[in-house]
């Protein structure tokens, strides 16, 4: 019998992984990775107008564009990736500057003195500036506008540093479990974890997928008559889940894989064509900075707990589209049946993307504990540092034994269902199966 | 040897299979008859341990069916039951690995009745792209790659030309030959009467009519005389006592008599003819038999 067991799942997965639109399908995610990956390559490769600089020509009747251009360039150079700009002070008249500006993207600042506002300035262009300019040219005048007015009052000059500077916060926070900066880690926390669980999302449709066609098939080809005279219902059904686990495992394998292609291909052309040190020092500060966030720590802490809450949490998905597939004939039917599946699944997926702006929600925390939807959110809020690792052990335990109540009630429904061709009464005979023994 | 014994199914309220029992020894061909509907769709799940019975046993060699003696029964279903994605080869190893055998014997069974089936040109082709007769063939060879002790046939010849019909009665009288105990289940009652020996008619889950099939047709009091003769005057043969109906045919007329003692009757009426050179006493046939006894079910259930 075990052999049986073993032929049937074997032959659902060379079924499944023997296609050639398997290796084309995976052969388009990895190029796609690598896409994704490597994507400020592909836009720089193809050109545009990335060193453009716009010039700003400054008339200026305030006597200010010294302070102006300090402000400014420091401002830019704290910013990066604005934009290039290039101020000058200019002696031409306005009527002058417009010709000059014609066609182009440069810009006009006229900045002057005022009786009533201490200082005014106008802006004049061929084409629109755009909002980050626009925020630029305003932060910078604000500036010059405050030294402006301070140096009136008589205040010196070290004063008026001293009063334009930040007010610098020392936090404390009490809570010794509380790493530091805290606060900071939580965006890049919801970040990275929503990056971890979208493989997921979608290594579950692919398990409802595999395990509602092949049913589907052995059903309206009437093959499974011969099957079942042959095979057990039970080991049937715990083939075909253990075939479409067996599937996402490898399906999720061939991602990382792909990641780890994506990644190494990014690094080989950083030493290749030797781009910038810039580049491979944002992956280091991006690696730094995730590592700073404690989730590392955290993952590794719970890694074991949440593989074991996967593996059930895919268990138990491909138990209940397994029992879904047997109460229909046809694929048609079976994708209409897995719509709610497939609602519950995106329920699950927002819900852990809310878990970091509502931090602390006793919903999202009830949620956790509920199966089929704890797999998204429970590693999430622990993570997020929400929840102990007790709790997300109770979220496992409770997916546990949810998985082998759903299987042993389903596989009276899948009993039934595998041998029935009619929608006729269907209601009717699947509350009737799980009654019975 | 397969014996069913007072079996009774229903499928909520209604009732499919109602009391049955009939035993198929080794070696023997047992026929199982019914229309559209009749049970014997059911009854062969029942005896495959597919469907459960609610009372009544079934016992293969004096074992209750189960998964630990399924892998002796082959079985044959009215519908196409192939994985039609998967070549032929693929489809035979797929059910002969459930049946319990080792790919390598397989293989070896699987030429041969490749071979005996003509169809060993299609052992790498899908089973999509093959005929509706092949694709039998191949449903076929399926049923019987385990020599079976037991050999369900389900409208076997479902889709074959004559030839082939006649391919796979030489296999299956093989197979009888070699001890195999095998239910066979057709419409068509001339096939029937090749084959079976023994026979039971369902008609709404009940048996109507059982036994040995030479004996059923003995004791079916009607029969046929098949006359052929120059001038037979046939409103004067419908007189004679006991004939039920004369059939004129192209080359002779058939004369259906309510018993064997209207013989003489019917004879001295053929004899005053002219030119007579055929007549010949024959049972009833299957068809007729059955017609009758189904018929007669049909009308007092109305």
């Amino acid at each position: 019998m075990k052999t049986k067991c073993k032929f049937l799942i074997k032959q659902s997965l060379k079924k499944k992984m023997s296609t050639k639109w398997f290796k084309i399908a995976n052969l388009l995610v990895l190029i796609l990775l690598i896409g994704i990956l490597n994507i400020d390559r592909i836009i720089s490769y193809f050109g545009g107008d990335f060193e453009e600089i716009t010039k700003i020509y400054v008339i200026d009747e305030a006597e200010s564009y010294p302070l102006f251009e300090n402000n400014f360039n420091t401002l830019k150079d704290s910013l990066e990736d604005l934009g290039n700009y290039e101020l000058e002070n200019s002696s031409k008249t306005i009527e002058e500057l417009k010709e000059d500006v014609k066609d182009t993207d440069d810009i006009i600042l006229t900045i002057r003195l005022s009786d009533t506002e201490y200082l005014t300035a106008d802006v004049a262009s061929f084409n629109p500036i755009g909002m980050m300019t626009e925020q630029l040219l305003q932060t910078s005048l604000n500036t010059i506008k405050s030294y402006y007015v301070l140096e009136k009052t008589g205040i010196s000059e070290s004063e008026i540093a001293s009063l334009t500077s930040n007010v610098s916060l020392n936090k404390e926070v009490t809570n010794p479990d509380v790493e530091e900066n805290a606060e900071g880690k939580d965006l890049v926390s919801s970040g990275l974890i929503l990056i971890l669980i979208v493989p997921f999302f979608i290594l579950i449709t692919m398990l409802t997928q595999m395990i509602g066609a092949e049913i589907n098939d052995e059903k309206s080809t009437r093959s499974m008559e011969i099957i079942i005279s042959n095979v057990s219902p039970k080991m049937h059904f715990a083939s075909k889940i253990i075939a479409s686990t067996c599937f996402v495992l490898v399906q999720a394998f061939i991602l990382v894989v792909d990641v780890a292609i994506a990644f190494g291909i990014r690094l080989l052309c950083t030493k290749t064509f030797a781009i910038s040190e810039d580049t491979s020092m944002a992956i280091m500060d991006a690696l730094n900075m995730v590592k700073n966030t404690g989730i590392l720590n955290l993952l590794l802490k719970g890694l074991p707990i949440m593989l074991i809450l996967f593996l059930f949490s895919f268990v138990l998905y491909a138990i209940v589209a397994g029992v879904l597939a047997s109460m229909t004939t046809n694929i048609e039917d079976y994708q209409q049946l897995q719509t709610p599946l497939m609602i519950l699944l995106l329920v699950g997926y927002y819900v852990a993307i809310m878990a970091s702006t509502f931090d602390g929600a006793i919903f999202i925390k009830i949620l956790s504990y509920i199966p089929m939807l704890s797999f998204l959110i429970a590693p999430v809020i622990f993570l997020l540092g929400q929840t102990t690792i007790l709790e997300l052990g109770l979220s496992t335990l409770i997916c546990i034994v949810f998985t082998f109540i759903i299987f042993h009630y389903g596989l009276r429904i899948y009993k039934v269902g595998i041998l029935n061709y009619s929608s006729q009464d269907l209601w009717k005979k699947i509350f009737k199966s799980v009654k019975e023994k | 040897m397969l014996k069913v014994e007072h079996v009774t199914k229903y499928y909520g309220d209604v009732l499919a299979v109602d009391d049955l029992s009939f035993e198929v020894k080794k070696g023997e061909i047992f026929g199982l008859l019914g229309v559209n509907g009749a049970g014997k769709t059911t009854t062969f799940r029942m005896i495959t341990g597919l469907l459960d019975k609610n009372s009544g046993t079934i016992t293969l060699d004096g074992k209750p069916i189960d998964y630990s003696i399924t892998d002796k029964i082959g079985f044959l279903t009215e519908e196409r039951s192939l994985l039609t994605k998967l070549t032929v080869k693929e489809q035979v190893i797929y059910y002969g690995i459930l049946k319990g055998m080792k790919e390598k014997d397989i293989l070896e069974k699987l030429d041969i009745l490749l071979k005996r089936l003509h169809i060993e040109e299609y052992k790498e082709r899908k089973i999509k792209e093959l005929s509706k007769g092949n694709q039998q063939k191949v449903q076929f060879i399926t049923a019987i790659i385990n020599e079976p002790t037991l050999l369900i046939l389900d409208e076997p010849f479902s889709g074959l030309d004559p030839i082939n019909v006649e391919l796979f009665m030489d296999v299956i009288r093989e197979l009888k030959e070699k001890g195999t105990s095998i239910i066979f289940s057709s419409h068509r009652m001339e096939h029937v009467e090749m084959f079976c020996e023994k026979l039971v008619v369902l008609v709404r889950g009940k048996s109507v009519l059982a036994g040995n099939l030479k004996q059923i047709k003995k004791d079916y009091r009607k029969k046929n005389i098949h006359v052929e003769a120059e001038k037979l005057d046939i409103t004067k043969l419908k007189q004679v006592k006991g004939v039920l109906d004369v059939i004129q045919n192209e080359n002779e007329v058939i004369v259906k008599i309510a018993s064997e003692e209207n013989v003489n009757d019917v004879f001295d009426c053929v004899k005053t003819c002219k030119g007579v050179t055929k007549f010949v006493v024959e049972d009833a046939t299957l068809n007729e038999i059955f017609l009758e006894k189904v018929g007669v079910m049909y009308e007092n259930k109305m």
